[in-house]
């Protein structure tokens, strides 16, 4: 590490981050998947922890990379800006592992007729994370083009909108009981959440970028 | 040997002149919180004290041969020229150093009828084109460094490095063609005049005025360049400092001392014909330009007002 620059090792750093993110998404939908298709709360339990764990090395890795950026190596503008995008990002991964935490905590029950919609958003707003990791790893790559893939954040997350209201009304058209219809419809809220995040984290990014542009 | 005390009005000169011109190269730097005001005094002086010593001959020449020949008519100058500064720096507003000092040998030359109007035209010729070859370096530097930071792809961190680091190397460089150009300003009018003076002493004395003038007193006006005239951003800052100190070390082989304040506000303009100039606070200009437009007046009442009360005296 001697001769490695505070720049490189703080992109390191970053990249490791944007790692432990997307594993924690991956586990998230893995977790969700099966829990739909057999739902096992010991399992859920032992996936929840996962999730947990890819959540906290994450926030380590943020600490730590927070610690680096107030040595005095990096210029004020750009510690500001990398601080504010690791504190807007840093929200994707805890709304995920919430959400999961609910279905587990809340012994929520998926009923079938809802579950292809379920997992039509939990991959929308994967993707949609997985776009916002892509426009952030551009950023130190090829920072004039990160933008492209925040555009396709923001169309992922139009359709998770989509698929949260036209559930929710599914939800509670049906007959359901009335707490298990609150459950639920917090549920797909909070999953819809995630691409909320993730949105907020890419306009983070377009500001980065408009900041740079000449 | 005996202490030249005439040179005291130049080194008051070179204060004010440290004081007040030295902002226009890291105000941006210092501003932005790039650099301490403690790196920018050292970086700005070691380049303004090579400046002087290696390529300020010129300039002295050219203002020795606009000022004449009798010492107090010297002192006059350079302390009417020195008063203006201080004035100008107190309320903060950049100014032209080169015009408070031929603003004052015109108004000594004006009182006892001399005037070198030949070389007075070439010097008010370079002054009208310190600020147009500013605007037009600024727009060649920020056409060819923007095409150089959209077209290679690279981190946001190395095109923020790039950036800061280049500012820092323009600012060290700047001060390097202040100290070139404007050196003449401070001990310019003494050279040949003063016995046992070499030109290269008066290039020494006149830097070392200029550098005391950037450690004690420069805070004030590096901060309304660095953020009051327009909110420069690293690029912008960058581009106005390159063509700033370009514009002055162009001059500084031309032999004729400029204004660097002129410079940097030719290169704002410039960058706001790329950009829009809304982003422009005219207000902060406008009071710039004022100062400018009275620099040479005041400059020119106090020293054909003090050359007046020494002659008065001298006849009583």
């Amino acid at each position: 590490m001697l001769f490695v620059s505070k720049q490189t090792q703080i992109e390191e750093l970053l990249a490791q981050y944007r790692q432990k993110v997307s594993l924690c998404l991956n586990n998230f939908h893995e977790s969700i998947k099966k829990y739909c298709q057999a739902p096992d709360r010991q399992i859920l339990g032992n996936d929840f922890l996962v999730v947990h764990k890819a959540e906290s090395l994450a926030d380590d890795l943020r600490r730590e990379v927070e610690v680096m950026m107030y040595t005095k190596s990096i210029f004020p503008e750009s510690r500001g800006d990398i601080l504010g995008l690791l504190e807007t990002m840093d929200k994707v991964p805890n709304q995920a592992e919430f959400a999961l935490h609910m279905v587990l905590t809340h012994h929520i029950v998926i009923p079938p007729q809802f579950v292809p919609s379920l997992l039509r958003l939990v991959d929308i707003c994967h993707r949609c994370v997985n776009s916002l990791l892509e426009g952030a790893a551009k950023l130190f790559t090829d920072f004039t083009n990160a933008t492209v893939a925040i555009g396709q954040v923001d169309v992922l997350e139009s359709e998770a909108d989509a698929i949260e209201a036209n559930l929710t009304e599914q939800i509670f058209a049906g007959d359901l009981e009335v707490v298990h219809k609150l459950l639920l419809r917090d549920l797909v809220q909070n999953i819809a959440a995630i691409s909320d995040r993730a949105e907020n984290a890419g306009d983070r990014i377009r500001i980065i970028v408009a900041k740079r542009n000449v | 040997m005996v202490f030249p005390f005439p040179l005291l009005g130049g080194i008051f000169l070179g204060w004010s002149l440290g004081a007040n011109n030295a902002s226009n190269f890291f105000g941006t730097a210092v501003a932005s919180r790039i650099i301490t005001f403690r790196r920018a005094y050292l970086l700005c002086g070691g380049g303004i004290i090579l400046g002087a010593v290696l390529q300020g001959r010129a300039g002295l020449q050219t203002l020795s041969s606009l000022a004449g020949s009798d010492l107090t008519s010297l002192v006059i100058i350079s302390l009417a020229a020195a008063l203006t500064n201080t004035m100008m720096t107190f309320l903060r507003l950049p100014i032209s150093t080169s015009q408070a000092v031929i603003g004052a040998i015109v108004g000594v030359g004006l009182t006892m009828g001399k005037v070198h109007w030949s070389i007075l035209t070439k010097v008010i010729i370079c002054w009208i084109a310190t600020p147009i070859g500013a605007i037009i370096l600024a727009c060649l530097v920020y056409w060819l460094l923007g095409m150089i930071i959209s077209h290679v792809p690279m981190s946001m961190l190395t095109r923020d490095k790039i950036l800061w680091s280049g500012l820092i190397i323009m600012g060290v460089y700047g001060s390097y063609a202040l100290g070139a150009n404007n050196v003449a300003n401070a001990t310019g009018i003494f050279s040949g005049r003063l016995p046992g003076i070499s030109d290269g002493c008066l290039l020494l004395i006149g830097g070392a005025a200029i550098i005391l003038g950037v450690f004690t007193y420069s805070k004030r006006v590096m901060l309304t360049v660095g953020s009051d005239i327009m909110t420069l951003d690293a690029f912008t800052a960058l581009v106005a400092v390159t063509a700033m100190a370009i514009t002055v070390h162009i001059f500084a082989f031309v032999g004729v001392p400029v204004s660097s304040s002129q410079a940097v506000v030719g290169a704002i303009i410039g960058i706001s014909f790329m950009r829009g100039v809304r982003a422009i606070h005219f207000r902060t200009l406008r009071n710039i330009g004022f100062g400018w437009f009275m620099t040479p007046i005041i400059a020119l009442i106090l020293s054909a007002a003090g050359q007046a009360i020494i002659a008065g005296m001298s006849k009583v």
